[in-house]
Parts: C-alpha cells; structure tokens; sequence
C-alpha cells in the first residue's frame, strides 16, 4: 500500500505527461494542459514539503523487468524536488505568453511537449531507489532537454549547441552506467540501500565515475564546455528549468550515490572542493565578459554549481575525518544553495525573457534606460541581482555564509591547504559577481537606450509578471527566513549520509537567529532614510543628467557593458583583440574587435570533441544502408551467441 | 548570549559615536593639510554644517535617474550604520557579536559598493561610468586584503567574530607580532582605498578625468548627497576602528580605553592629511599596483599562519 507522500509524487508525474500530451489537441487543450501542469506542480511541492517535515521516508517496493525496484521519498529527494515543482509550476505560467502555442514551426508545441516531459522525468528521477530505473529516467531528462535547447534548431548555432549537448550528456551517462554497474557489483542489488560494514577499494571507482558523470551535467570545470550556448539557445523559461533544476540533478546524484557509500574515501572531499573553487572563479571571470545577457547567466550558473561543488567537497572531507560539523555545515550549505540558486535563477532567466521579449536582442550593449520603460521588471529583477552577487539581506548570501563558516572550520582540521584556497577562491567570487552583475544591470536597465530597439520596450503582461513577483518574494522571504530552515537542511543532508540532523540548527541557530535580526534591522534603516529623502521637496523640473558641462552628450557617449569590466575581462585568457595602428596626424575612422572565447571550453574541449566525432565517422561504414548487410550482423552475432558457450572451456581452459 | 549587549552605557556610547562623531573625521583631516600648507583652512565642524545646509535644500534629479539613483546613497548609509555595530571600537566589544559577523561585515561594504556603483550608472554620464568601472576594478583589489587579513586574524585567535578576533589577538603571544604588522600593511592600503584617500583617489581634484569616488556622486544633490557625504565620513570611522583595535594596548579601565579609541581616531585622521600633504596620488596605472602590495601583505599574514 502506498503512503501518501508516494502517491502524490507519482500523481504528480502522471499529471505533467499527461499535460505535455494536451497541447498537441489544439489552443483549447493547451490551457488545460497549464492547468494539469500547474495542479502537478501543487501536489509535487506539497509532497514534497510534507516528506521534507515528515521524520521518516515513505516508500514502494515493486519489481520493474523483473529485478526488485523501489521509490522512496525521503527529505534529500524533496529538498530536490521541491524547487523542482515551483520552477515547472511558474514557468508553465511564464511560457504561456512567453512562447504562445501559435509560435512558428510548430515550436510552441515541442517546447510544451519536451518541458512536461523534463518535468515528468525529473520527478521520477529524484525518488528512484535502483539503477536500471535511474539510467532511464535520467535518459528521458537528458533527451527532453536536447530537444528543449533544439526548439529553434533552424539556426545553424543552435544545431550546434544542441550537438554538442548531446555528445555531452551521453558522455556523462557512459560514465553513470559504468558506476550503476559498480554499485550493483558493491551491493549485489540493483535497488540503491545504504551499504553497511566497512570501505572497499570499489568505492573510489564508484565516486570517481560519479563526479564524471554527475560533473557532465553539472558542468564542473572543464566538462562546462557544453552549457553557456545550451541555455542560451533554448527558450528562457526552458533555460530557467535547465539551469536552475537540471544542472542540480548532477547534485542530487552525487549526494545520493555518496549516501549510499559507508565511507568517503580521503582525497576526494578535497579534490572536489579544488574543482568546486576552480569551477566557480572560472565561470563567474568568464560572465563578467560576456555580451549577451544569456551566455552571462549560463556561465554564472557555473559558478554556482562550483559554490555547491565546494559545499558537498567539505561534506566529504567531513565525512572522510568523521567530522559531523564539518559534514552539516558542507552539505547544508551545498541544499541552501541549490533552493536559493534555483529561485534568483530562474528569476534571473525570466527577466532575461521578458528583456528579449520586448526587445528582440540578446546583445547587452544594444540595450540601456530599460528601467524607465520597463519600471517593474526593473523592481522584480533587482532582489535577483543582488542575490546573484551574494549580497545581504538576500537568500544567496545566507548559504555562502554557511560555506564560509565550514571552510574556516576544515582550516583547523587537517586541511588547511584545500580550505585556504577555497576560502580565497569564494571570495575571489563574491567579488566578480559584483563586477559581473552590476555590468549587466547597468548596461540593460539604467542610463540611456543605445539603440531604438531599447527605446519602445515595454513591460511584459501580468501573465509573465506574476511569477516573477512570487520568485522575487521568495529571494528576500528565504533570506531573512534562514533559522527556520535550517532543521530541514539538517534533515535533506542525512540522505547524504550527516548522521546528526539536529546538529545544523543546534550549532548555526543562535547565530542566524542575530543575523537575520541585523538584515532585518538593514531593511529598516533603508526604509527610514528613504522616507527622510522623500519629505524634501524636489525640483519639478527634471534636467539632464549633468555631465560637467557638456549640453548634447548622446547616448553612444555613455560607458559600455565591455568597457565597464575591461580592466578584469581583459585578464581572461581567451580575449582577442583587434585593433589596425592609428596612423599620421588625421587618422581614418578605425574598428576595435573584442572576441571573448571560453579558452578551456571552446578553446580545448569543445575542439577535441570534434576531432572524435570526426574519427568516429570512420564507424558509419558499419552502417551501409543496406537491409541484407544488417540481416549479416543479425547472423554473425547469433553464431556468436553459439559458438561462445562452446568455444569457452576450450579457450579459457 | 555571550557579548550580546553587555554593557548598556557602552552600547549607547558606542551608538552615540557611530552617530555623531562620523563628520568631524574629514574637517581634521582638512584643518591638518591646511595647516602644512600655511592655510588656516575651513572650520573643523565644516562638514556638519555643510549637511545641515543640503538638508535643507531642494533636490534635482535627472531625467534619465530611477530610484536606483536612490539606492546608492541609501544603501551606503544603512550598511555602513549596520556595520559600525559589529565592530569594536578601541578595547570595548561591539554591540552585536556572533561567529560569521566578520562575514556579515564584509558583505556590507561590498553592498554599500554595489548600490554605488548602480547609482552612477544610473545616470548615463560618461564620466560617472567611469568612475563606476574604476571603483569596480579597485574594490575589487582592495576587498581580499580585507578578507585575507581576517583569514588570518580569524586563524590566529579560533574565532569567526570580530570582538574575540580584533581584542583578543594579545593572547596569542609572540608568535602573532609578524602576520600582525602584515595584515596592519594590508589593511592600511584598504582604508587609503576604500575612502578614496591620496594615493588612490584625490577627493580634492578638479578634473573628473582622474576621479573616482567623487566623479560617482557627481549627480546628486540635497538630501541624497548628504547621505552620500555622511555615509563617507562614516566609512572613515568603522574602517579606522579596525585599525585602531589592532594598535591600541588593553588598559584595564573603559574611560581610559575610550579616551584612547577617540584620540586614535584623530591621530589617525592627521595621519592621513600627513600622508596627503606630503604625496601626490598615484597614476592610474600604478593604483592596482598599490593594492596587489596590500593583498600580498595580507596573504603573506594568513600563509605564515597557515603553517
């Protein structure tokens, strides 16, 4: 009999396929395939709430081809899915309008059809307890995705990002397959329980395939290559469920494959939390120099994957010296982040869609003086941008407040080294992101329109605005609500093998508890010298901004996103600059070409991937075309199938 | 609640400071450079008079501002205000002190910065944005000789929060005099930045091609400028209390330590019109310079530590 969180989790998959099939009947389907998808959302979020209070995890044996399978909603699995089914939830609402049924090319359709089925998949995703199942449900997210980034695949870039993705994604679950293997082999079973008794060398194997193929899609250094042109090029409400859900399933394998493990063994803990550090400066230096606004968004989502990289490598060290506090603090901070990365996210990508919605360009420095004409976007985009950057009183800054305190914490366990760096390396971060994001917010939303396309934007409809409203509550709500959630982090991170759930809220409660007081008494002081500025009267007339002088500037005067994070943009090592000598004392009119290419990424990784596919067409000779050469294959591989049982004695002896 | 206001003449006295005394760091800091250059110089009290006139007076906002151009005086003065409350100030414990409020301390300023650096982009000026790109590029620099020094401070005495860290670094013996003087090297180079102080910046300079701070605020006027200009003098406190509580020796009596807190406050003040008098600011170029020095003293503290 299944309980009742199980029921409503299944209830809530049965309820976005079917929402993905509606659209396909026409217009009048298509709302109740938003209601289906929206009422999915409720009773996954719900479950999920109630599994994440609930203290112990309901589940549901079956047998699946016949091996033994199992569901299991335990707290880890609804800290997944919980972010899951409010990000599917608004952004069904926001894709609506944002990418109406009637688009071109039937893409209105495949991008309704493709989100419900990610959606779908994921949900089983994050309650599955045996590998077989695993694989499956991981492939069905990974394929709804490829097709979710191809919506608009008549662009020749946004074929390649989509193959690109593809050659990726399969190269991550190669390496899964290998570790469900392995850990059949450690357990005996395919049906993912906890292993109990002591380490076995197996266990290195498993979490170095793990962190391959969980790395692919969380996109840890240098195996990112594949993600700033995939969000870009999907639809923003798509980009938002890829960034903000999807990347974070590669989280959710590796704490629950590490879970199931007894012991970490030592060197993996730091290992991951040098790829974390690594990860997140070299996403957030290579944001800073980004053009269009989406590929900025896409390589800050690196970034934040590698702040909860270094959140679960200090878990792992944690767990590797039997240090709990050091496991609560990495492994609470790594969840934080993931709620708090996947609410300013997606908020951040619907912004990025209402921008281009109204203006049609994804180039930054085409836009500027949005705010005026867009004043609420502008006010729901703002808490977003300040949580980006990890700024207080917003919710980012609360779980890199955690990650700070762990990593003063391992300086004194026996890590100095591995801590130090980290240390240095998240605030190296912090302080890029500011650089990053205000370039972004200036450049689009403040000064002066660049070109006409800025100049008669508009806000979008209440439609696309709602669910950034509700996000934008969410960002402030989770930061000054922090003490009150930290029993469920403690409770998510025991699936992630923390043995004290109690200990996150024992040992950080006083401490949140004074400064969350103090954000809150920030918000004050704000709110008190706002209201002294607004008792003076100002001038009724509104001049031009003063420009020590000078009567006509243009807007072209005005200081460009680029020029604005040149002095660190130009310390990237894949920026090429053009520039021809001026020469003799009236010189011609001249160009400056700026060309930012991720070195690693597209500079190394990305290259070799394509010299493999072009030596992998060697195989296409195997596959002729022809019916009776596959019959020939049919044969051989009988024979084969023969010969093997008889000819082993006599070869192997 | 181990030093969560403990003594309450001291809270109110430390609120009364953070308050009140802010404005007259910069008339010291003017009367010193007047007196080196044979001036008599604008009265001490100057600034206090010059708020109380803009607050007075009307405000005009350009045609291209939103509230963003609000925010940064705001913002500037709200974080500063929290952040005088986590610092001590001379030998006595700030009035909030909890582990990770150095962490907390830090992120203020870095909100102050951001909210800054919004408002002048706000404007659409050239030169504002200017001045926006070279306080992102520098803050940048001066924010890890900052946090490094608190690494290591941090290392040192066991303790995430500034009170145990910045009074009770005497404990740790001999063995601290060395990173101390480095992370006073490093610290020294982020009060010189942060308050846009010759060698970096030049308040005084009548040419906002080499502006930086003041080529931010150039738009503002009335009421938000005198925030703009509060919230500057009050930088000179909060970030001049992190100096001081690493120079000034515990005395046993909390009237001496507070006679000595606000005397180190001048003296520090006057150092700084030294330091003006006597130098020109750097080229440009040579800023970043100035400021790596800073971070590798402090890294050079946090890794002696480290071993």
């Amino acid at each position: 009999m299944p309980t009742l969180d199980v029921t409503l989790i299944l209830a809530a998959a049965g309820c976005w396929a079917v929402a993905g099939l509606l659209p396909l009947a026409g217009p009048r389907a298509d709302r109740g395939g938003t209601f289906l998808g929206v009422l999915g959302s409720l009773l996954g979020a719900g479950a999920a709430l109630h599994a994440l209070l609930a203290p112990t995890a309901p589940g549901l044996s079956f047998t699946f081809w016949g091996a033994p399978a199992r569901i299991e909603v335990d707290a880890l699995s609804a800290a997944f899915l919980l972010p899951l089914h409010l990000v599917a939830g608004l952004a069904i609402l926001y894709g609506r309008e944002y990418w109406p049924l009637s688009a071109p090319k039937g893409s209105g359709r495949s991008v309704r059809v493709f989100f419900a089925s990610q959606v779908a998949a994921m949900t089983v995703l994050f309650v599955v307890r045996q590998g077989l199942l695993f694989l499956v449900a991981w492939e069905a997210m990974a394929v709804s995705a490829f097709f979710l980034i191809q919506t608009e695949h008549e662009r020749p870039e946004v074929r390649r990002a989509g193959w690109i993705y593809l050659a990726a994604t399969h190269a991550g679950t190669l390496a899964l397959t290998a570790m469900v293997i392995l850990l059949a082999h450690r357990t005996g079973s395919l049906l993912w329980n906890p292993v109990t008794g002591t380490g076995s060398p197996l266990d290195a194997w498993i979490l170095l395939l793990a962190m391959v193929g969980f790395g692919f899609k969380m996109g840890l250094f240098p195996l990112h290559f594949w993600l700033p042109s995939a969000h870009a090029s999907s639809p923003s409400h798509a980009s938002a469920l890829l960034s903000a859900v999807m990347l974070k399933a590669g989280v959710y394998g590796l704490l629950r494959v590490s879970g199931l493990l007894p012991t970490i063994p030592r060197g993996f803990g730091g290992g991951l939390l040098a790829l974390g550090a690594i990860t997140a400066v070299w996403g957030v230096g290579n944001a800073l120099a980004q053009r269009d606004y989406k590929r900025l968004l896409a390589y800050s989502s690196v970034e934040n994957l590698g702040i909860i990289a270094m959140g679960i490598g200090l878990g792992w060290t944690g767990r590797a010296i039997h240090n709990p506090w050091l496991v609560a603090l990495g492994f609470g901070a790594a969840l934080f982040h993931v709620w708090n990365h996947s609410v300013f996210k997606t908020l951040l990508f619907f912004g990025a869609g209402s921008i281009l919605h109204a203006t049609g360009t994804r180039d930054m420095e085409a836009l500027g003086g949005l705010g005026r004409r867009m004043p609420r976007t502008l006010l729901l985009l703002a808490p977003a941008i300040l949580a980006v950057a990890a700024l207080p009183p917003f919710n980012a800054f609360l779980s890199e407040w955690i990650l700070y305190r762990g990593l003063f914490a391992s300086l004194d366990q026996g890590y100095p080294w591995s801590g130090g760096l980290a240390l240095v390396a998240l605030a190296l971060t912090g302080g890029l992101a500011v650089v990053a994001f205000a370039r972004f917010f200036g450049t689009v939303f403040l000064g002066n329109p660049r070109t006409d396309a800025a100049v008669h934007a508009h806000d979008p409809s209440p439609t696309m605005r709602t669910p950034m409203a509700v996000l934008a509550g969410l960002c402030l709500a989770l930061g000054l609500a922090s003490p009150l959630l930290l029993p469920l982090l403690g409770r998510a991170a025991g699936g992630a093998g923390l043995t004290e759930p109690g200990l996150l809220g024992r040992g950080l409660g006083h401490d949140l508890r004074l400064l969350t007081a103090l954000e809150a008494l920030l918000l004050t002081l704000a709110a008190l010298a706002l209201a002294w500025l607004r008792r003076q009267p100002a001038a009724a007339e509104r001049p031009p901004t003063w420009d020590c002088g000078y009567a006509a500037p243009t807007a072209r005067m005005q200081y460009t996103g680029s020029s604005f994070a040149d002095p660190w943009a130009a310390l990237l090592p894949g920026r090429s600059v053009r520039m021809h000598r001026l020469k003799g004392l009236f010189p011609k009119p001249h160009a400056l070409h700026i060309e930012v290419q991720d070195a690693v990424g597209e500079g190394l990784v990305v290259p070799w991937f394509v010299r493999m596919a072009a030596r992998a067409q060697r195989l296409r000779r195997l596959q002729p075309g022809y019916l009776s050469v596959y019959v020939l294959y049919v044969l051989i591989a009988l024979l084969a199938a023969f010969l093997w049982p008889l000819l082993r004695a006599r070869l192997l002896g | 609640m181990p030093g969560f206001l403990v003594f309450p003449t001291h809270v109110a006295l430390h609120l009364l400071v953070a308050l009140l005394l802010p404005p007259l760091i910069p008339g010291l800091i003017a009367k010193t450079k007047a007196a080196m250059a044979g001036r008599q110089g604008p009265p001490v009290l100057q600034l206090y008079y010059d708020l109380a006139r803009l607050a007075r007076k009307e405000a005009v906002f350009s045609r291209t501002t939103t509230w963003v151009f609000l925010a940064g005086p705001i913002g500037a003065l709200a974080a500063g205000w929290v952040a005088s409350l986590l610092i001590p100030f001379g030998q006595t414990p700030a009035p909030v002190a909890f582990q990770g409020d150095v962490i907390l301390f830090a992120y203020l300023f870095g909100l102050a910065r951001f909210l800054t650096i919004l408002a002048a982009l706000d404007t659409g000026s050239a030169f504002e944005g200017m001045g926006a790109a070279r306080e992102a590029a520098f803050s940048a620099l001066a924010e890890p000789a900052l946090f490094l020094g608190f690494a290591a401070l941090a290392k040192a005495t066991q303790s995430l929060s500034l009170t145990p860290m910045l009074l009770s670094h005497g404990a740790a013996g001999g063995r601290l005099t060395g990173p101390l003087i480095l992370v006073l090297a490093g610290w020294a180079t982020v009060y010189l930045a942060e308050n846009a102080r010759i060698p970096v910046d030049d308040p005084n300079t009548h040419l906002e091609l080499t502006m930086i701070h003041e080529v931010m605020v150039l738009d503002h006027s009335g009421r938000p400028f005198a925030l703009v200009l509060y919230g500057a003098s009050l930088k000179l406190v909060v970030l001049g209390a992190l100096i001081l509580d690493l120079l000034l020796p515990p005395t046993g009596r909390p009237w001496l330590d507070w006679l000595g807190f606000l005397a180190g406050l001048g003296a520090l003040a006057i150092a700084v019109g030294l330091v003006e008098s006597a130098m020109a600011r750097f080229r440009m170029t040579k800023v970043p310079q100035f400021l790596v020095a800073g971070i590798l003293a402090s890294a050079f503290a946090f890794l002696l530590l480290l071993v």
